[in-house]
């Protein structure tokens, strides 16, 4: 599913939006970088609270094309600046991560492997 | 074995900057890319770099990181002179983490660092003296496996 699609079916904040067209494979959703760097599968959108700079590190190296901040977390402004310079989609919605990534799972998202 | 000269990069980690943290790796892997090394190689150097290098910001005091490119092998080293690993062993057990909490509630110090290099890496050494420092050397082979 292209991340445009998933933003607006969501109703995400997006603070920006590189490509819209850019398919996600999956979805990682986690607090702890470690794990979303050793055990997300390249390419799948990802769902944090963690809204500091090195979410966008993380991002870049797992190829994650969209972010979402939950619960209302609003990302730092050199987030956004790392964001816009290594074209990740970064959004943001008031919903809890539990609810948000079950929404996710309504519209079709889902992992082809066990993460 | 190879006549060619090994490429080698250096970059220096300063203690506790966690914003610049991620710019070694993202410049290794874009580096390994121009040269046409396979994605997932790349992918794999550049997570061990990311680890090594947040360990060496968080528990290192700050150090040196170095990717060195070989015909059949990418070396990434990270060396500091921080206070070193006390129980290594236990270190390198996932879950085991000495970081501080201002370092955790970033979503670090989850004690997945040491064993993620571990398992992006075909081989890793980690040469550590109280006091002195730590010199962690990480391989992946690029066909795999080393080559005779």
């Amino acid at each position: 599913m292209k991340i445009s699609e998933i933003c607006n079916s969501l109703e995400l904040k997006v603070y920006w939006m590189p490509d819209e067209d850019v398919d996600v494979k999956g979805a990682v959703v986690g607090d702890l970088l470690s794990f979303v760097m050793g055990n997300a599968p390249a390419g799948c959108l990802w769902v944090t609270i963690q809204n500091h700079l090195n979410v966008a590190a993380v991002a870049v190296l797992k190829e994650i094309p969209l972010v979402i901040l939950a619960s209302g977390r609003e990302p730092s402004s050199e987030l956004i600046s790392r964001c816009e310079s290594e074209n990740i989609a970064l959004a943001s919605t008031s919903l809890d991560a539990y609810t948000i990534c079950g929404k996710l799972y309504d519209l079709g998202i889902r992992n082809e492997e066990r993460i | 074995m190879s006549a060619r000269e090994p490429l080698i990069v250096q970059r220096e980690v300063k203690p506790l900057d966690f914003l610049a943290a991620g710019e070694t790796a993202s410049e290794f892997k874009e580096l390994l890319k121009s040269l046409g090394i396979p994605t997932d190689i790349c992918r794999r150097a550049s997570i061990v770099t990311y680890e090594a290098e947040m360990n060496t910001v968080i528990h290192g005091g700050g150090g040196v990181m170095s990717l060195r490119l070989e015909d059949d092998a990418i070396i990434i080293v990270a060396e500091d002179q921080g206070p070193g690993i006390a129980d290594l062993e236990k270190a390198m057990q996932e879950g085991y983490s000495t970081a501080p909490d201002f370092v955790r509630e970033m979503g670090f110090g989850a004690g997945m660092g040491l064993p993620n290099i571990k398992k992006y890496s075909d081989k890793l050494e980690i040469d550590t003296r109280v006091g002195e420092g730590t010199t962690l050397r990480a391989y992946i082979f690029i066909k795999g496996q080393r080559e005779e």
